[in-house]
């Protein structure tokens, strides 16, 4: 393994060890996710409004928010005892520890979509049929350009006195693309429409989600260095 | 010339001035020129030159808010001149290259150390990011540098103060760095464990790395230091070299020093 791999994998891993002892994280936005479920599940009403029509939005609204739960305390693990510092002071290139840092949300956010995928699936009564892996393919998507985006922001807002309270003021604005193609795309997933009706749409999240990704790899080194 | 420094150099029987101007570039491991450093209107570290030879060690003391540790974070390249450059080896600290950072060590007052990973998971991941292919065995030497061999399985956040200490001092010499950077070492250690960081400083004098220490304590920095300097406001107030200085004869320079500057 290339030593750039070796240093994405190090703090991903270290990332995911942490997460997994301290379930700080993970905890706060699984518990958003299930309790989010139970509430709209009693804020609709079923005899006028067809589950199908308004599940995608609150689909990705709760992946949004409970993502910020998580996504925003990316580096607050890192604060403690200045770790961070000694991550940045090492050879490692800042856009590797981007990459690495992202690859560790995005697999704790992508968890968290799952569930919330799970958690609505079963309070709306979705069938989600074939589309299910279509589903699955664009809140993986979503969730790629939502943690590229949080993670460069959340290192913006952790060395503001404003701290976590900036974080949705500073990415939301940038998230409307992604959340106009992702409930579009997922709204008629659910409907049963067939995929090559949204393929277009999820080209446009893979694209945003890439772009989201190369920009924060560029721009993260501006972030974190003084 | 610099308030108090010709009574330092008779006091001393050293001549302090020259050494400021004194051009070791020649063999330089570690140079800074015209360092400064601004946080805002404050100015921290206001035009500092400096240039170590391979071997020597360095012992900065000053009063708080001297600019101490901004200058070591500075030769560290974790935080970035407001004017003035930095080099190691001839290569310059720039963030585009990471070369060099492979030849700095530093133990700052933070560990740098993740409390919920052991003193083993801290050492290798700090080794797997500087890209060591061999900490099977270095970590164990490292650990039995600074004697937590049997802490290997602790998370760091169990361990004391010390013990937090000393794996910061394995972490920060993991990969063998030539430039070895130390902000207030001995703060808070116990003796016992001051006394495992002083025989791991000793054998830091092996004559092929370069030390820069940031302390408040007079008989350790003293005692180890080929040279000595005093900053104070941003500046070395005095620099010079250790040639048996006494503890009591520097403290009294010290104070002529600090308190004879505006």
């Amino acid at each position: 393994m290339s030593t750039y791999l070796t240093q994405v994998w190090a703090i991903v891993w270290k990332d995911l060890l942490l997460e997994i002892r301290s379930r700080e994280r993970i905890a706060a936005m699984g518990a958003f996710a299930v309790l989010a479920g139970v509430l709209f599940n009693f804020s609709i009403d079923t005899t006028t409004t067809r589950p199908e029509n308004v599940a995608a939005g609150l689909i990705w609204m709760t992946l949004v928010f409970g993502g910020l739960l998580g996504v925003g305390r990316t580096f607050h693990l890192e604060a403690q005892d200045g770790a961070f510092q000694g991550v940045l002071m090492s050879p490692a290139p800042k856009d590797a520890v981007f990459l690495a840092k992202t690859t560790a949300n995005f697999a704790l956010l992508y968890a968290v979509s799952l569930l919330v995928l799970g958690v609505f699936s079963l309070f709306f009564g979705l069938d989600l049929g074939q589309n299910l892996g279509w589903v699955v393919l664009v809140l993986g998507l979503g969730s790629l350009g939502f943690v590229a985006l949080g993670t460069l922001f959340a290192a913006v807002s952790v060395g503001t006195s404003m701290g976590e309270t900036l974080l949705p003021v500073l990415v939301f604005p940038l998230l409307v693309p992604m959340v106009i193609y992702g409930v579009g795309t997922t709204t008629r997933l659910i409907d049963g429409r067939p995929f090559n009706e949204v393929e277009g749409n999820v080209r446009m999240l893979g694209a945003f989600a890439l772009a989201a990704l190369a920009a924060g790899a560029v721009l993260f080194r501006f972030v974190v260095e003084d | 010339m610099t308030v108090g420094m010709s009574a330092a150099a008779d006091i001393l029987g050293v001549d302090g001035a020259d050494h400021l101007d004194r051009d070791r570039s020649g063999g330089a491991v570690l140079q800074a020129r015209g360092l400064c450093r601004e946080y805002g209107t404050v100015i921290a570290v206001d035009g500092i030159d400096l240039s170590m030879a391979e071997g020597e060690f360095l012992t900065i003391f000053g009063p708080n808010g001297a600019g101490k540790s901004t200058l070591l974070g500075m030769l560290a390249g974790a935080m970035r001149p407001t004017a003035g450059s930095v080099s190691v080896r001839g290569q310059a600290l720039s963030s585009s290259d990471t070369d060099w950072r492979h030849r700095i060590g530093m133990l700052s007052h933070k560990g740098f150390l993740y409390g919920r990973l052991t003193v083993e998971e801290n050492l290798r991941f700090y080794g797997k990011l500087f890209g060591l292919t061999d900490l099977d065995e270095r970590i164990p030497a490292r650990l039995e540098q600074v004697g937590l061999t049997r802490r290997i399985r602790f998370e760091a956040r169990q361990l004391s103060h010390g013990m937090r200490q000393r794996l910061s001092l394995a972490r920060a010499l993991l990969h063998d760095p030539d430039v070895v950077l130390l902000d207030e070492p001995y703060t808070g250690l116990d003796p016992s464990a001051a006394s495992v960081l002083r025989n791991v400083l000793d054998e830091l004098k092996d004559g092929r790395r370069t030390v820069v220490m940031v302390t408040h304590n007079l008989r350790e920095g003293l005692e180890m230091a080929t040279r000595v300097a005093v900053q104070v406001a941003g500046r070395f107030a005095w620099e010079g070299d250790n040639t048996g200085l006494g503890r009591q004869d520097f403290e009294r320079h010290y104070h002529d020093v600090v308190e004879g500057l505006p």
